[in-house]
């Protein structure tokens, strides 16, 4: 007994010595190694490019004819540059009312002038948040020794807002020509003098768009495997393609899909993702399905300094796709009405109002509409959309009246449901939820509606979904499960029994 | 019948007035604005009065060049009326003006500088031209007024300016906020001086220098003590005065490289740099006898025409003594052109050979007219051995000297 004691003690010293050892081992060598980190070679120069893009309004030089010194491409470069900035920094200072970055890209004289109305707004309360949307500059002059240029700028489109005590009193749209007089000094091109010499109000003349919109039997769709996330790593042709033959044998001739925003690169579009999404057309056209292309998916800033690169993103996207043939109509946002709380509705409203006159300012042909996400909001902004459209997922019963009634309010204009659906999701989290055979009752009852009132629709969606992103629905089980089954078919790859009224009674 | 028809009509005037009285009636306030001014100098006292119908008290958005501002008004009587600020009137352009109430009315201001310059902003560049009348400087004179404010496009600016005895005054015109006038120079090197005048007002004096163009070709000449080939005397190589096609003297400090092709095609170099257009070089003299072709470059601009120099022969022979069993080389007296004891310093090469195939090169230079070289025996073990002399171009050789 004493000598088995003896033979453990012995081991838990023995063990203990090599554990102090060890630690002692680690210690040091964890120890050279932190001495051994420090500045990497490669950043000791500071080389790398921290430039992000934080302005990027539409900019169209006209061609150079300047008087003095032939201006070359890269110096113009640097003036465009800095006098963006001299824009965007006067954006910040009149909306904080403070003057930090105001000294890099105006004279000391030309500063003045701006502190002068900070000081005014920031004692009566006033903040502005402003962008302007396009410049139209003109070089006029550059000294031969290069250090003064002179330009017009013309047609500048400003949009502010100015609130007093933070309430908004004012929002305002003008278009300006603007004199500018830039010198450089320690290596910024800074604003001098700068004199208005136009001005006016600006309302953008919005055309309805050349192309109607037909009757729709449709369905929002996302493969199987990578709902919200399309144009990934793990994007397959060839599963889009299936599914495409899939949804054109049901007898569906339309497909919704979503292109997120900051999955897209923001304003520097990712052109790989570009041509996922465009591969993805070519592919409904070859399966003869039109497709709504539902942009800013996943965006829900809309702050009005943000604005010039939501428009450089939808301005790519949208002149990539505006000739293709599988093109059927832009979304402008899906549901920007669920931000009316937290980000204000008139901001919204604003942002979308200029975002339809971008996107038609590239694309006269496509119709334009917002899929809002109930039927109450579906007249806002409805004279300058091509078509209407909302999401319904209340009772059945309702829709015809509802219906009914935004008919009578927006008579002009064609009226389509582009979002509607059951879960078939009755389980743990939601033990009162419907069955598969009430999903199927449901489509059924739907598509008697639409085919009786001649509503084009797409339905909420082809497939059940294994995994949903917390970004859609949020961490709560009882949402996320509601959410992986409203489709027409099941996990396993059957169909359910609503597929029967996918696109008829 | 009438009866009826009078009764339908009553009938119908008070389903209409009820259809009518249905309807909210709402009192629109109305304002007018009552300024017609609407161009303004800058720094005038702004108002813009209106007329108002009512109590209500809307606030003036104003936009200028640099940005915008809210303005309250002022009450007296039915009047509203809205002061601009004097920082914000002060600057010149359009004033875009909107009236917060439920009444679209808007409208734009203009204000122009005043005509009265405060001071003269001057852009003089580049500081030095080169002379020949085609290089030029450009003087951007930007007259602004008390509130710093370019002055109105078409105001008439004089500039003038000196270079030696010429004086010229020019008459310019702004244009795009700003004016400019081109100076060139003229076929003499020199300082410009140049100042402008607006309304009045002088600017202070700018000055930029003319210096002169590009060298032109020119020629080279040599000085030397003797001809003979010594390795000790210096040659020195000159320019001539350099000038650019206007006669102007170079700038000092024009860099000239002297290049020289010996006999043996080889290619010695040597430069200097000008002082009063004139470039000096040197070089030491070969220690054998040499043709050498000088010619000089101002690179890429100019170059001289080429010379030619020969070397005499200085040393014509010279003695090799074997002593200490051919282990010892004395190497003299190396005599140069007058027979005088060569300077110290001459080069003396030996090599040696065994078996013809060189072995080793021994090197030293001469003192007081002699060298000498001592071979040991850890370096040249008891053999037979070839031995070459060389200096000065002369090569002497001794074999198989057996050690």
């Amino acid at each position: 007994m004493i000598r088995i004691n003896k033979n453990i003690l012995r081991i838990i010293l023995m063990l203990s010595y090599v554990a102090i050892i060890a630690l002692v081992v680690f210690g040091i060598s964890s120890l050279y190694s932190y001495l051994n980190t420090g500045a990497d070679r490669s950043a000791m120069l500071h080389t790398e490019i921290k430039k992000i893009d934080q302005y990027l309004p539409k900019i169209i030089w006209s061609p150079l004819n300047n008087e003095g010194r032939p201006m070359d491409a890269q110096t113009l470069n640097a003036i465009e540059n800095d006098y963006l900035d001299a824009w965007y920094v006067k954006h910040i200072a009149y909306k904080t009312n403070k003057t930090e970055g105001v000294d890099d890209y105006y004279t000391e004289s030309a500063r003045k002038n701006i502190f002068n109305i900070i000081v005014h707004n920031a004692s009566e309360n006033i903040s502005i948040e402003s962008t302007t949307l396009e410049h139209h500059p003109t070089l006029d002059f550059f000294s031969e020794d290069g250090q003064l240029v002179v330009i017009t700028d013309k047609n500048v489109i400003e949009y502010k807002r100015i609130y007093e005590n933070e309430n908004i009193i004012i929002e305002t749209e003008e278009k300006s020509t603007y004199k500018i007089i830039l010198l450089l000094e320690d290596g910024f091109w800074r604003i001098r003098h700068i004199i208005k010499k136009d001005t006016h109000n600006y309302k953008e003349d919005l055309a309805p768009a050349l192309r109607k919109i037909t009757t729709l039997k449709g369905i929002n769709y996302y493969p199987q495997a990578t709902p919200w996330d399309m144009f990934g790593d793990t994007f397959d042709a060839e599963v889009i393609s299936k599914d495409f033959r899939l949804i054109k044998e049901a007898q569906l001739n339309s497909i919704r899909i979503f292109v997120p925003y900051e999955d897209f690169g923001k304003a520097n579009v990712n052109t790989e993702k570009l041509k996922k999404l465009t591969q993805v057309l070519d592919l409904a056209e070859t399966h003869e399905l039109k497709v709504l292309v539902t942009l800013f998916d996943f965006y829900g800033d809309y702050s009005v300094l943000d604005w010039t690169l939501n428009q450089r993103h939808a301005e790519t996207i949208v002149s990539t796709l505006k000739d293709h043939n599988a093109l059927l109509a832009w979304d402008i946002k899906n549901e920007p009405n669920l931000d009316f709380e937290s980000r204000g509705q008139q901001l919204v409203i604003a942002w979308l109002d200029h975002m339809i006159a971008l996107v038609k300012s590239i694309d006269q042909k496509h119709p334009i509409t917002i899929g809002w996400s109930d039927a109450e909001s579906a007249p806002i902004l409805k004279d300058k959309l091509d078509f209407i459209s909302f999401h319904y997922y209340e009772n059945l019963d309702d829709l015809e009246k509802t219906y009914q009634n935004l008919k009578r309010d927006i008579p002009n204009k064609p009226i389509t449901i582009t979002e509607f659906g059951m879960s078939s999701y009755k389980g743990f989290w939601n033990p009162f939820g419907h069955s598969e055979d009430d999903q199927a009752e449901y489509h059924e009852q739907a598509q008697s509606i639409f085919s009786k009132n001649e509503i084009s629709f797409m339905s909420w969606t082809l497939y059940d979904f294994v995994e949903i992103p917390k970004e859609v629905v949020g961490r709560l089980p009882w949402h996320k499960r509601t959410q992986e089954y409203f489709g027409f078919i099941n996990q396993k790859g059957e169909t359910k029994p609503a597929y029967k009224y996918i696109s008829k009674q | 019948m009438r009866l009826k028809s009078t009764y339908l009509f009553i009938l119908i005037m008070i389903s209409l007035s009820f259809t009518a009285s249905i309807k909210p009636v709402k009192i629109n306030s109305v304002f007018q604005l009552l300024t017609t001014q609407t161009e303004f100098e800058a720094g005038s006292d702004i108002v813009l009065k209106f007329s108002a119908n009512n109590d209500s008290k809307p606030n003036l958005y104003l936009s200028n060049s640099y940005g915008s501002i809210i303005l309250k008004p002022i009450i007296k009587r039915s009047f509203l009326s809205y002061l601009i600020p004097k920082s914000f009137g002060n600057k010149t352009g359009m004033i875009h003006w909107k009236f917060l109430s439920d009444m679209p009315l808007s409208g734009k201001l203009n204000i122009y500088s005043k005509q009265e310059v405060l001071t003269m902003e001057s852009y003089l560049g580049p500081p030095s031209i080169e002379a020949g009348g085609i290089d030029y400087t450009m003087l951007v004179v930007i007259p602004t007024d008390t509130y710093d404010n370019p002055l109105k496009d078409s105001t008439q600016i004089s500039v003038k300016h000196q270079f030696l005895t010429n004086e010229s005054h020019d008459t310019i015109y702004m244009k795009n906020g700003i004016s400019y006038k081109n100076i060139y120079s003229e076929t003499k090197t020199g300082r410009i001086l140049i100042s402008s005048e607006c309304l009045g007002k002088n600017s202070k004096e700018y000055d930029v220098n003319v210096l002169p163009a590009i060298p032109t070709n020119f020629m080279i000449t040599y000085n030397r003590n003797h001809e003979y080939a010594d390795g000790n005397q210096i040659t020195n190589f000159s320019t001539t005065i350099i000038k650019d096609r206007y006669d102007n003297i170079v700038s000092d400090g024009t860099y000239v490289d002297f290049f020289i092709n010996n006999a043996s095609n080889h290619v010695l170099k040597t430069s200097g740099s000008t002082i009063n257009g004139i470039a000096t070089a040197k070089m030491i003299h070969p220690d054998h006898q040499d043709i050498w072709e000088i010619k000089a470059f101002i690179e890429g601009m100019a170059e001289s025409d080429s010379i030619s120099l020969v070397y005499k022969q200085a040393v014509l022979d010279f003695q090799v003594d074997f002593s200490e069993n051919h282990r010892t080389l004395t190497i003299g007296p190396l005599k140069s052109f007058m027979n005088q004891m060569i300077p110290d310093g001459l080069e003396v090469k030996l090599h040696v050979y065994q078996n013809d195939i060189k072995i080793k090169t021994l090197y030293k230079s001469s003192f007081e007219g002699y060298t000498s070289f001592k071979l040991n025996l850890d370096s040249f073990p008891k053999n037979t051995y070839t031995f070459k002399i060389e200096t000065a171009g002369i090569e002497k050789t001794y074999q198989n000297i057996k050690l």
